[in-house]
């Protein structure tokens, strides 16, 4: 820790380079952000920590004039001010870096860079001097780049610099970083840090979100800790331990909710070995995944949203090659099948993208309940679909999966997203495969809707069905799940039995700490 | 060996760069708006309608400029209508293109019997056409070869001329940076306050500024009148050009450079008689294959992973992660 | 209901402001719209004649317009039905003249090798797509002047009658598609055009490979989730489109020309997929939108007599509906425009 923390002060001055006062923020009905007060003293590393769906990025998103705030206002170096959109607060001194680059992969470095404010000479872009001032800029705040490479080549690592840099460019002395680690590997974020430190070594000032404890830890000065829209905590980081924080982040005095249980544990259906796979820019997502599921098992798979779950889940579907390893379901290689076959294998799958994966939104309920069993019968017989038993299903599932709808000839963009998701879980719950992969069935979905949705899980867990839950909602995985193994940049980190979920040791293994027995065997 | 020499000589190179000429234009004008993320299949029609005003801008005025401005100007509305409709009301572009097409086409057809109460071509009226420039000092130059630079209308220079100004807009201005901004990553250009909505509608225009040249190079070039549907696919092929181009000018001048080859070598092996009808579907077949063997390299590629990578990605906790290459 | 009645009635409205459009450029012309338009009406529908001619334009762009709805149903732009239609047309044509069979399944053979000849000439652009993704839109526009050219070389040079101009010998009269009426050339075509129509909405609703081949076509995620192998229907698609577009052309030479000619069939490819497109793809409402525009095309032929307006000026009537139609996204809700949501559709 280079710089020395202070408490911070609460009354407006100066010598804070960025003052929110009372922010609340709501998208309908979500409050995303609620009465939520932050002052950064200038030269300071502020971590802002939290959940998902916390509200971190919400805040940041007000404090950079992407989104207006319905209560609260703002003041830059003790000067209120009004951010209309990001132009105002970059002239008022404000750099964002996003979670998204926003880069041009054919561009160079340098014409990133200058994007927008480009140094023209003649009428024409002076490429040389855009180099030029790239290489000072980089060399002073040792973000290392080669200015003329061209951006698509380049590493993740290396697109945050440029972005960096962009912000740089245009002035900032106030730098927000949105999750700048979650892309980043350790060394990477190593160096990140340094460069940080160096801003704040020139006076300047850093804002920056995260959910990667130990980071925080190393990096900032003080630690504002946000939970559901709410400011729980601001605090000096060296005042505080893993623990607390870990404490104050989750928080929860809440009793996860766990469901009852008999001990049902039965064959394995499906057993993942080595499993590797890429992801769509063909960087590696999935790392060597190795587990079973036993029929009668709900297995979770806990995880900060991004860490290779997605990949995992179109592999076991067959939506994605592996790219090694394999996975059984019941004895046949799903990585050598096609969806079709692999759902004939007996898979069910509830995608956890469900309005692009799971349902055809312009068509009917009945002709969405349809899909994946259109070559069975009662459904269909010599090719010929048998709509009056489509439909008549569909009326019954609305009745049994409560789906609020008019009838099965509505269209599915009318239902709400809830009622949506409804549809899916009907669908792949009612026909009849051994394992069910069930990625994010909450998500989006009201309390009420909850509670249904996690009954039926546990209905077919004792019908001895084979449960892979995927979920970035811990305490959905501590009441439903037998085992919960976790993932951090596409690797399972660590396993910990359901029946004493921990959320503290999930939190540290989401958070990309190693539990002992697998960290040796990572480091092998 | 005698056939070949008959075939291949300077007058066909020249052939070659005349006939490339139009279709170089109207790909070039297609360039802007590839690069800005529109997939323009409309350029047959503003060219259409380009060499069709161009005629009659020609007889009305006397004056082969003017009527090459008429024409640009009418392919200037066609790429404005185009714009609107795609960019501002985001109607689909085929659509949108395939309707501008067969609107040229009637719209042609209809005015030449209005105005000239013929059917299928208009021939003589007055037509001005463009003069060949015969550049001073060219033969002396470069002897029998001289055919290669000089004599050939204003409009074929234009054509090649255009190839290294558009290498220069698209890296070096800022319009042309923006252009390929905003069809690359529109996210940024929003994120940096670039309106995509007129950079779109600047990149159709200009667009709607080289078809029009094409047109009236068609009809005021070497020869002089309107047929009807006389553009005759070359727009597409100047997409399919695109397609597998990306709009890079330069590529898209070597795309060309074989369609005018084969235009102009079918021309070629007619008056040696072969039948004309097989001869005239070379460029198209051609286009045809060109387009399907470079979507064929492009095929999406699947990684297994050996066991030497494995270690290194295991180990990336550890290290620094490999350089990544572009996907595409 | 409600929805469909809305999506009508937009139609409706576009086709009224392309009229109004159409008009203005009528009068560009100089000639007076409203003459232009009871020309129109009275030669499509004037007499009982004028009534079959409408009837028998109509029938090769309701079978085109089968041919576009098919692939735009499956998510695909079949822009060759032109090309397929002429190779269907040739293709029938050559088994008409050349080889002599019993009178019916003369007839059967000629069509069913202008289906072959349809779907052949669409295969490798279905291919290409299906497998590596290449824009169906360019290789089929472009494979249209190919098969003008090649069946026109076919035609003059393989197999011209003798003394005859650029036509093929006339088919024996064994391969006639048989006339309805006395007073016009009208056939059974229609026939096979409103079967087909109506047999492929009902493939569509009822058979379980309609039911992928829409949902690889609105939903082209959702179907390989659910285990639609979307490039294998993709490509099967964009075959059965040819096909049918092949059907076509033996149509058209079975039953109008009875033999095949230069330039036989202009624009009737077009004019059905725009039919198709019109009809927000339905093949049912294909009938109606194809009604329409026969008789638009029946009721040019007039206008050449009795105005000094071309024939063409309902091409751009055409072409200006379809711009109106497509810019109706002004009118709907944005929910329901989001783009890629149907590539297809306006």
């Amino acid at each position: 820790m280079s710089n020395t923390p202070g408490s911070p002060t609460l009354h407006s001055n100066a010598a804070m380079a960025v003052e929110l006062t009372g922010i609340t923020k709501r998208f309908g009905a979500f409050v995303a952000n609620d009465g939520i007060d932050l002052a950064v003293r200038r030269g300071e590393i502020r971590a802002i920590i939290g959940e998902n769906g916390a509200g971190k990025t919400t805040l940041m998103n007000i404090l950079f004039g992407l989104l207006q705030p319905d209560e609260g206002s703002i003041r830059l170096n003790g000067e209120e001010i009004v951010i209309a959109d990001p132009s105002v607060a970059i002239k008022a001194g404000l750099g964002m870096v996003h979670q998204h680059f926003k880069l041009v992969p054919s561009l160079s470095v340098a014409d990133n860079v200058f994007l927008g404010m480009e140094i023209r000479r003649h009428g024409l872009i002076d490429h040389a001097a855009q180099v030029e001032r790239t290489r000072e800029l980089s060399k002073r705040f040792g973000l290392q780049v080669d200015p003329t490479e061209r951006v698509g080549l380049l590493s993740v690592g290396i697109e945050q610099r440029i972005e960096i840099l962009k912000v740089l460019v245009r002035g900032a002395r106030t730098i927000i970083l949105d999750e700048p680690t979650a892309v980043l590997t350790p060394q990477e974020s190593r160096e990140l840090f340094q460069t940080l430190r160096s801003f704040v070594a020139e006076g300047m000032t850093v804002i920056f979100i995260s959910h990667h404890l130990e980071e925080v830890m190393e990096v900032s000065d003080t630690v504002t800790v946000l939970r559901n829209g709410r400011k729980v905590a601001t605090r000096p980081t060296a005042e505080l331990s893993k623990d607390e924080l870990v404490h104050m982040m989750v928080g929860r005095e809440v009793s996860f909710d766990r469901r009852a249980r008999a001990s049902l544990h039965g064959d394995v259906v499906l057993e993942v070995k080595d499993l590797w796979a890429r992801d769509d820019r063909l960087l590696p997502a999935l790392r060597d995944a190795s587990f079973t599921v036993r029929s009668g098992e709900v297995v979770g798979i806990a995880g900060v949203a991004g860490n290779g779950q997605t990949e995992l889940a179109e592999v076991l579907s067959g939506l994605r090659p592996a790219s090694h390893g394999g996975a059984w379901l019941k004895g046949r290689n799903l990585t050598a099948l096609s969806p079709a076959a692999i759902r004939q294998a007996g898979l069910a799958h509830v995608p956890g993208d469900r309005m692009v994966r799971g349902v055809d939104r312009n068509a009917s309920i009945a002709a969405n309940t349809l899909m994946g069993r259109q070559h069975r019968a009662p459904w269909s017989r010599g090719g010929m679909l048998n709509w009056n038993a489509i439909n008549q299903n569909a009326e019954t599932l609305i009745k049994s999966f409560d789906i609020r709808a008019r009838a099965a000839g509505d269209a599915v963009k009318r239902l709400s997203g809830g009622n949506i998701q409804k549809v899916v879980l009907a669908r792949e719950f009612t026909n009849g495969a051994d394992f069910l992969l069930i990625d994010q069935p909450t998500r989006g979905v009201d309390i009420g809707a909850q509670e249904a949705i996690h009954d039926e899980i546990m209905r077919q867990r004792a019908a001895g069905r084979a449960i892979l839950l995927i979920s970035v909602q811990l305490d959905e995985l501590a009441a439903l799940a037998d085992r919960i193994l976790v993932m951090f940049n596409g690797r399972i980190m660590g396993e910990v039995a359901g029946d004493d979920a921990d959320e503290e040791r999930i939190g540290m293994m989401m958070a990309g700490v190693a539990a002992p027995e697998f960290a040796a065997e990572i480091a092998s | 060996m005698e056939i070949l020499d008959k075939l291949i000589n300077v007058a066909l190179i020249a052939a070659t760069l005349r006939t490339t000429a139009p279709i170089l234009l109207v790909a070039l004008g297609g360039s802007f708006t590839t690069k800005a993320g529109i997939f323009n299949i409309g350029l047959e029609g503003q060219m259409l309608v380009g060499a069709f005003f161009a005629v009659l801008g020609s007889i009305w005025t006397g004056s082969a400029l003017a009527g090459v401005a008429c024409g640009v100007a009418a392919a200037l509305v066609f790429a404005l209508i185009f714009a609107v409709l795609v960019v501002s009301f985001k109607a689909n572009e085929v659509v949108v293109g395939l309707a501008l097409n067969i609107l040229a086409g009637g719209m042609t057809i209809s005015l030449m019997k209005a105005i000239f109460g013929t059917r299928g071509s208009i021939v003589g009226h007055g037509i001005v056409g463009l003069p060949k420039v015969q550049l001073p000092g060219a033969r002396d130059l470069l002897g029998s070869w001289a055919p290669l630079i000089s004599g050939f209308t204003p409009l074929v220079y234009v054509a090649f001329i255009a190839v290294p100004l558009l290498v220069v807009c698209y890296n070096r201005t800022r319009l042309g940076l923006y252009i390929r901004v905003v069809g690359e990553k529109p996210e940024a250009a929003e994120a940096l306050g670039i309106s995509i909505t007129r950079v779109r509608y600047i990149a159709s225009l200009l667009c709607g500024l080289l078809a029009g040249l094409a047109g009236a190079h068609l009809s005021l070039g070497y020869i002089t009148m309107f047929t009807e549907n006389m553009s005759s696919g070359r727009g597409f092929m100047a997409v399919a050009i695109l397609i597998f181009s990306n709009g890079d000018p330069l590529k898209v001048l070597a795309g060309c450079l074989l369609f005018g080859f084969a235009d102009a070598f079918s021309l070629r092996l007619q008056t040696f008689g072969y039948p004309s009808y097989l001869v005239l579907t070379v460029p198209y077949v051609v286009a045809l294959i060109a387009l399907f063997a470079l979507s064929y390299r492009a095929r999406p590629r699947v990684i297994a992973e050996t066991l030497e990578s494995m270690r290194k990605l295991l180990s990336v906790d550890k290290n620094t992660e490999p350089g990544r290459k572009n996907p595409q | 209901m409600k929805d469909h009645l809305r999506a009508v009635s937009g139609q409706v409205i576009a086709i009224g402001v392309a009229l109004l459009m159409g008009a203005i450029i009528i009068l560009m012309v100089g000639e007076s719209p409203l003459r232009v338009f009871m020309t129109l009406l009275r030669g499509a529908f004037g007499d009982q004649e004028k009534i079959a001619g409408t009837l028998l334009q109509t029938t090769p762009i309701l079978i085109c317009g089968v041919a576009a709805c098919i692939g735009l149903r499956g998510g695909m732009f079949n822009v060759g039905i032109e090309g397929q239609l002429f190779l269907g047309g040739f293709a029938a044509a050559w088994v008409g003249f050349a080889m002599p069979l019993p009178a019916g399944i003369h007839t059967l053979a000629a069509l069913a090798l202008a289906v072959v000849a349809g779907a052949a000439w669409v295969a490798i652009p279905a291919y290409f797509r299906a497998r590596y993704n290449t824009n169906e839109v360019v290789s089929t526009i472009l494979s249209n002047y190919v098969a003008v050219l090649l069946t026109s070389y076919f035609t003059i040079f393989l197999f011209k009658r003798p003394g005859g101009w650029s036509e093929t010998p006339p088919i024996l009269a064994t391969s006639y598609l048989p006339e309805i009426f006395t007073f016009s050339r009208l056939n059974w075509g229609l026939v096979i055009g409103l079967v087909l129509a109506v047999g492929a909405a009902l493939v569509f609703r009822y058979t379980k490979w309609g039911y992928g081949v829409t949902m690889v076509g609105s939903a082209p995620k959702f179907a390989e989730y659910g285990g639609v192998n979307v490039k294998r229907q993709g490509f099967l698609v964009l075959l059965l489109s040819g096909a049918v577009g092949g059907l076509a052309g033996g149509v058209e030479t079975l039953g109008v020309h009875h033999r095949f000619m230069e330039g036989f069939a202009p624009g009737f490819g077009f004019d059905g997929l725009i039919a198709a497109l019109l009809a927000n793809g339905s093949p049912v409402a294909t009938i109606f939108t194809a009604l329409f525009f026969g008789a638009l095309r029946n009721g040019s032929l007039l206008l050449e007599v009795d105005t000094s307006a071309s024939r063409e000026i309902i091409t751009v009537i055409q072409a200006l509906i379809i711009l109106s139609v497509s810019a109706q996204v002004l009118v709907r809700k944005r929910g329901d425009s989001q783009a890629g949501e149907r590539r297809w559709k306006f």
